[in-house]
């Protein structure tokens, strides 16, 4: 299958405006996302997330490197390619405060030459899906925030494109306009059949709505895989060791030599060791270890690990996720 | 099609917004009526009696013109900066009619939507003033049209250098005044300013509505330079603005404020 979105070794340096010093933003990134997929772009403050979505929006020109939607470049075909995608960049920023809901709607349908007449069901249809339809003729800047954000979206849906990218979807929102906020992206996927790529701080949209995540550090990707895989992959190797006694200091060093990444807690009787394995067959390594001074186990347990805790692990320690992932 | 439903969200859009803010869209008509009736005052207070009648009309179709000037011309630059505050000039760089056939509807859609107004102050200037000028419609659309053309030129350099700076609101005060001196400047005074955007145009206005000349009476090198004018500014311009387009997308500049 053909993938909608292409992103094939694309690179961004901008210069610093004060000390001319070149920053690259994104270093030669690839990846593919196919239609009917919700892919979550994920990383840092700094780490290439918005330059990599204002490039695929044709907002932003890469340095090197091709992106094409549909099998239209960006670059030669920029206009062309742009039918095929709509963007909320700036959430509620994104949209013209003096003009009310309906209004908002009509004149970004213009603006890419459709008619209010030709919109008019598709606009109906939104304001009930959005559950916008009692504030239609309101002033955007009387809105609430996540009604903003709603119309945003509804906005960018008006161009009836196959992807659409979302930056921040859920930022700055309550917890139940949040969750409203998801369940509208989730049946935006489901009954329309759109592809959205979104970037996000919140895990907990990424875990819920995302079927496949790519994060982005320093510019490059160091990682991109379903979210499932990456919840099974950390789950399995997390673990939690209660000890009915203390390590001497020869285990805890060879703790360390072994396990990097340990944790080790203790009172004056017990402790506790949380530990990650690269590969399940360390568990072994570990019990040599315990071993040496028939150190008392009392208990083994898996850790549920969330998203967040996958992301800071992956982005701490980048080689980590590859490593598991061959094991 | 598409470029029609373009022109006509933003008709729509201009038309709306000086609707719900009538009365801004009233104290800026105010504001041009009493620095009218200040410049009426000035010339009968101070002005020679001898030639009176005509400095009036002079400041009548000259204050018009600027008027109409200041709409087409610095609005684009105040609307693209306060764009790009709001965060809504992303969303035009979205459009796959691409930004600068936006900017077009929009130099085209304020434009029509002030000639009404412009239309009413004209006749409230001579109303006012008891100068009743000569409103011949034929000779003065296609002057207007070509004029016209060439300020959409200058409206393109204004939005080109207000997508890659964005502050640009002191360069726009001076403008004004920049502005302002083209359309007063009498073309007798320096003929070379002909080829000047405005210039040529507001001279051939005054020879219709002040001396009374007609489409016939106007000779076909004026149209020439009326025409040549309109073609050179707007190809200047839409170029300087795909340019600065270009540069802002290189630079990811379309967002920054």
């Amino acid at each position: 299958m053909e993938p909608i979105v292409k992103v094939r070794n694309v690179e961004k340096a901008y210069r610093k405006r004060k000390s001319k010093e070149m920053i690259q933003a994104v270093n030669s990134i690839s990846f593919d996302v196919y239609k009917g997929e919700i892919v979550g772009l994920l990383g840092p403050n700094g780490a290439g997330k918005t330059t990599t979505i204002k490039m695929i929006c044709g907002l932003l020109k890469p340095d090197s490197g091709s992106i094409s939607i549909n099998s239209i470049d960006t670059d030669s075909h920029r206009l062309k390619a742009l039918t095929h995608i709509s963007a909320v960049l700036e959430g509620n920023r994104n949209l013209y405060w003096r003009l009310s809901v309906r209004e908002n709607m009509e004149y970004f349908a213009g603006n890419r030459g459709i008619s209010r007449k030709e919109v008019a069901p598709l606009i109906n249809d939104l304001l009930d899906k959005f559950h916008l339809k009692s504030k239609e003729h309101e002033l955007v800047n009387r809105l609430s925030r996540g009604m903003q954000q709603k119309l945003a979206i509804a906005v960018a849906m008006l161009a009836e494109s196959d992807v659409i990218l979302l930056d921040e979807p859920t930022l700055g929102l309550d917890v139940e306009t949040g969750y409203e906020v998801r369940t509208i992206l989730k049946n935006i996927v489901k009954e329309y059949n759109r592809t959205i790529i979104i970037s996000s701080h919140d895990m907990d949209v990424i875990q819920d709505i995302c079927e496949r995540t790519i994060i982005i550090n320093h510019g490059s990707i160091v990682t991109d895989d379903r979210v499932e895989n990456l919840l099974k992959l950390f789950e399995v190797r997390s673990y939690t060791v209660s000890l009915g006694g203390l390590l001497s200091s020869m285990q805890q060093q060879l703790l360390t030599q072994k396990f990097p990444n340990h944790t080790y807690v203790s009172d004056s009787y017990q402790s506790t060791l949380e530990i990650d394995l690269l590969k399940s067959e360390e568990i072994y390594d570990l019990f040599d270890i315990l071993k040496l001074q028939a150190t008392p186990v009392e208990s083994i347990d898996r850790q549920t690990v969330n998203f967040e805790q996958i992301f800071m692990k992956i982005v701490k320690g980048e080689k980590t996720h590859e490593v598991a992932q061959s094991s | 099609m598409k470029l029609l439903n373009l022109l006509n969200a933003n008709i729509r859009k201009e038309y709306i917004e000086l609707k719900r803010y009538l009365p801004n869209t009233i104290a800026m008509l105010l504001t041009f009526y009493i620095i009218f009736l200040a410049m009426f005052a000035g010339i009968q207070v101070i002005g020679d009696p001898t030639t009176q009648d005509m400095n009036i009309q002079y400041v009548i179709v000259n204050y018009i013109f600027w008027y109409l000037t200041m709409i087409v011309v610095n609005d684009i630059g105040w609307q693209l900066s306060n764009e790009a505050t709001q965060g809504t000039l992303e969303q035009l760089g979205m459009s796959p009619m691409g930004i600068w056939r936006i900017m077009a509807a929009r130099l085209v859609s304020s434009t029509l939507v002030h000639i009404l107004i412009i239309i009413g102050l004209l006749y409230l200037s001579m109303a006012t003033t008891g100068q009743w000028l000569n409103i011949d419609v034929i000779t003065l659309i296609p002057i207007f049209i070509l004029t016209l053309i060439s300020m959409f030129g200058l409206g393109f350099i204004i939005a080109g250098i207000t997508v890659i700076l964005k502050q640009i609101q002191a360069f726009l005060q001076i403008l004004q005044f920049i502005l302002a001196a083209l359309a007063f400047v009498p073309l007798s005074v320096a003929p070379f300013l002909a080829f000047f955007p405005i210039v040529k145009g507001v001279d051939l206005v005054r020879q219709v509505m002040i001396d009374g000349a007609s489409i016939t009476q106007i000779g076909y090198s004026d149209f020439l330079i009326l025409g040549f004018n309109a073609i050179i500014y707007f190809f200047i311009g839409l170029s300087i603005f795909l340019y600065c387009e270009r540069v802002a997308m290189k630079k990811g500049l379309l967002a920054h404020y």
